[in-house]
């Protein structure tokens, strides 16, 4: 009882619909998600998404009205899909006559609405449960989505609805993208904006709607929004993100429908008294969301460990400067106690020994018997360094900014660790490589350094 | 059998209405102990309980603009009752998923999901960088997914699951009414006690901050009360359609009031308006039409349809107000 390969899923004739039909809908939720990511209405997918179950459950109804066998497969799913379209529709226009005729906030209005229309959905839903049982346990997959019971023809209906989306967002990229950054622009140049974002709606509708059938309608906002999250760590360029948000959706795809096949394999062999389908619209949130993490504290630039660790590297940095520059000005060429160096730090003494032996490591300074520390020549002229750039920036802030002296100290306490040797040139010539700094301390030279 | 001695059995909804009254009066009186309470009473008590608890942190939430919290605390909230579950439950291997999880317990296990929710949601905005409705929408849905699989995982069937989301009115008990009764009552207490705080942190947060009263304690607080009413209200409407509960009574009753407390009163009023009349109108149908339908979800559409006439009637009167006043201006300019 292995693993299947992950390449099986596309040749094995009864696991290829669901992962292609999972990875089709994936990369249209990515591509449309990011629009509204930009948009800042990521919430919408949400609303959106709980408004089209009355509308699933509609289209059961009707399929039951019609005597609709539910082995026909194709005009099952096409009624469901139609009546989700036109309840998310409807959905969409109420939450848009709220906020503006009502003056409902908007996000009122997309709670009151995602959960009327669930309710209504649920108030059909269990009518149909005693009239139309068999089509609507069929039905009852749209809740957490179920890929596993996807045939060809869903594969085809999904395909055509998300190369149309992909078509009209290639077509109208450009006008996407104006009415993206630029609103007031994108009306000066004509473009117009109604049709634009009723277009854009209907996209995102579609969307929806394919989603609903994998992931499920509690769970479909979840791939409008973590997609294009993910892909924001990595790039500031419009197309790039379209990509990114893509890949990282059919990535999720793929392995979300991938893990729920083979876990709930694995649960049927380890239990096999218990029937369980593992749902695929939570395997594959759980996957985007990992993938969104992962990109959230990795990322280069913007990965908040990154971001961490680099202020702890600069904090580190600052002591070490600090304490170097304290032994310097307590005495550059004579043995310092340690108690000497404590007084003028405010770190706690056992932090401080672990640096000072850092420091020793690193060259900068040296142990002398009696539990004394000197520096060494390069520790010197470091630290020395750090001084001048100290007061160079107090020179410049008295001369320059006209703040007194007496408030100058505190801002250049922070300054000598951040400019840099460029900096330092421009500031030496500006103020005409002074001597003393306003308190009258000497300022170290640089051709002593 | 057991239908013969629910005394609603059969009942169309005026019926339904006056024997509801009657027996109410003989609840008051002292001739009918709290033990005899048939179902539809049950459903109809712990639904207004629903109502009046959520109407009441919904006003507020509404106020402020945090409806999309409450549906976030919905959705995470059942990763606490799996917690509960897990913590309180004996694992049988027969995996069967009858065992009654402590009420305590769940009421615990949602607060804590209920910090966890809003902390990482305000760690992502603040510290992540990322704008709030991509951080709520992440939080809730990746959460709630796992929730969805432990719920899978753990016990092994996915009834839970649908349970929490659907509601099951029929399956109420007696304890259940206990529970979201002590709820509102704190609730109510709670807003008693701090209206002031409340009034001033949703409207003038500038003004609560000079005067020193922190407005994050009393968003962790409000959020404490909506985690509490969300999980007491769970097994009767599911976690989804609270937020109906949350949302439509006030808007309702912002239609027809500017003042706060008196959107409080009316809020509530409706909450129990609606719980009685779609619990009546639930029986009615099921009598007349012989349609068995969801309770929970019968309330709602209730909701919708009383805020939907409720529009209706005020845009007719305006039309109606408009002509005039349209009139009356042509008449003074003609003159």
């Amino acid at each position: 009882m292995g693993w299947q390969s992950p390449f099986s899923f596309f040749t094995d004739s009864i696991l290829r619909a669901p992962t292609i039909g999972s990875m089709l809908m994936c990369l249209a939720a990515g591509l449309v998600g990011t629009l509204i990511f930009l948009r800042k209405e990521s919430l919408i997918g949400e609303a959106l998404s709980h408004a089209a179950y009355p509308g699933v459950m509609l289209g059961v109804f009707f399929s039951g009205v019609l005597l609709i066998n539910q082995y026909e497969g194709m005009t099952f799913s096409l009624l469901i899909l139609g009546g989700a379209f036109f309840s998310s529709i409807l959905g969409l226009w109420i939450i848009h006559l709220m906020k503006t005729k009502l003056k409902v906030k908007s996000d009122t209005a997309l709670c009151f609405v995602l959960s009327a229309f669930f309710g209504i959905g649920l108030t059909i839903a269990s009518q149909l449960q005693f009239s139309y049982t068999s089509l609507y346990k069929q039905a009852q997959v749209y809740l957490y989505g179920q890929a596993a019971t996807m045939t060809d023809i869903h594969i085809a209906i999904y395909g055509l609805l998300s190369l149309v989306i992909l078509g009209v967002l290639t077509l109208l990229y450009k006008e996407l993208q104006v009415l993206i950054f630029d609103r007031e622009y994108a009306e000066v140049i004509g473009i117009q904006r109604n049709w634009i974002e009723s277009i854009l709606f209907i996209l995102i509708v579609l969307a929806v709607i394919i989603g609903i059938r994998s992931v499920g309608v509690v769970l479909m906002s979840a791939m409008l929004i973590a997609p294009p999250v993910a892909a924001r760590q990595f790039t500031n360029r419009l197309p790039v993100l379209f990509f990114l948000s893509a890949l990282f959706g059919v990535t999720s795809g793929f392995f979300g429908n991938y893990l729920s096949v083979e876990l709930t394999r694995l649960l049927t062999w380890h239990y096999p008294s218990v029937r369980l389908a593992l749902p695929t619209g939570p395997m594959i949130v759980v996957v985007a969301s990992t993938i969104c993490l992962v990109s959230l504290l990795f990322a280069p630039e913007r990965g908040l460990l990154l971001r961490l660790y680099r202020i702890v590297v600069f904090r580190y940095r600052c002591v070490c400067e600090n304490i170097l520059k304290g032994i310097w000005r307590i005495d550059p060429k004579a043995p310092v106690l340690f108690q000497q160096i404590a007084k003028y730090q405010d770190v706690s003494p056992l932090y401080l020994k672990a640096v000072l032996w850092h420091l020793r490591y690193q060259g900068w300074i040296e142990d002398v018997e009696g539990g004394k520390y000197q520096l060494t020549h390069e520790g010197e002229l470091h630290a020395a360094n750090v001084v001048r750039l100290h007061r160079l920036w107090e020179v410049y802030l008295v001369d320059y900014v006209g703040i007194g002296p007496e408030k100058v100290h505190r801002n250049a306490e922070e300054m000598e660790h951040i400019i840099t040797p460029a900096l330092e040139r421009e500031l030496t010539l500006l103020l005409k490589n002074p001597k003393k700094d306003p308190h009258q301390q000497p300022i170290p030279s640089k051709e002593s350094l | 059998m057991l239908a013969f001695l629910n005394p609603y059995h059969d009942l169309s909804f005026g019926a339904f209405i006056i024997q509801f009254f009657i027996r109410f009066w003989m609840l008051i009186t002292g001739q009918l102990r709290l033990d005899q309470l048939v179902s539809d009473e049950i459903q109809i008590a712990v639904l207004i309980c629903v109502a009046a608890s959520s109407a009441l942190v919904g006003t507020f939430l509404v106020l402020r603009k945090m409806t999309m919290l409450a549906n976030s605390l919905s959705h995470t909230i059942l990763i606490g009752i799996v917690l509960a579950y897990l913590f309180t439950s004996h694992s049988d291997a027969t995996g069967s998923h009858d065992e009654f999880v402590p009420l305590t317990a769940m009421l615990i296990a949602s607060l804590a999901m209920g910090f966890v929710t809003t902390f990482l949601t305000e760690f992502l905005t603040k510290t992540g960088g990322l704008q709030e409705d991509a951080s709520t929408g992440l939080v809730f849905t990746s959460l709630f997914a796992l929730g969805v699989i432990l719920v899978t995982l753990l016990t092994r069937n996915a009834h839970i699951g649908l349970e929490a989301v659907m509601g099951n009115a029929d399956a109420l008990h007696i304890d259940d009414l206990q529970m979201i009764f002590w709820i509102l009552i704190a609730n109510s207490t709670i807003f008693v006690l701090f209206f002031k705080e409340f009034k001033m942190t949703t409207f003038d947060p500038g003004l609560s901050l000079a005067l020193g009263f922190s407005t994050v304690f009393f968003n962790y607080l409000l959020m404490a009360q909506v985690s509490a009413t969300v999980i007491g209200s769970f097994r009767a409407v599911g976690v989804l359609l609270v937020l109906s509960f949350i949302t439509g009574p006030v808007l309702t009753a912002r239609l027809l009031t500017d003042s706060l407390k008196v959107m409080l009163i009316y809020a509530v009023g409706i909450g129990t308006f609606v719980s009685l009349v779609g619990v009546a109108l639930t029986r009615h149908l099921l009598t007349v039409y012989g349609m068995t339908l969801s309770t929970s979800g019968v309330v709602v559409c209730v909701i919708v349809a009383l805020y939907t006439s409720l529009l209706v009637v005020q845009w007719l009167g305006h039309r109606y107000n408009n002509k005039r006043e349209w009139g009356k201006t042509s008449r003074d300019a003609s003159l």
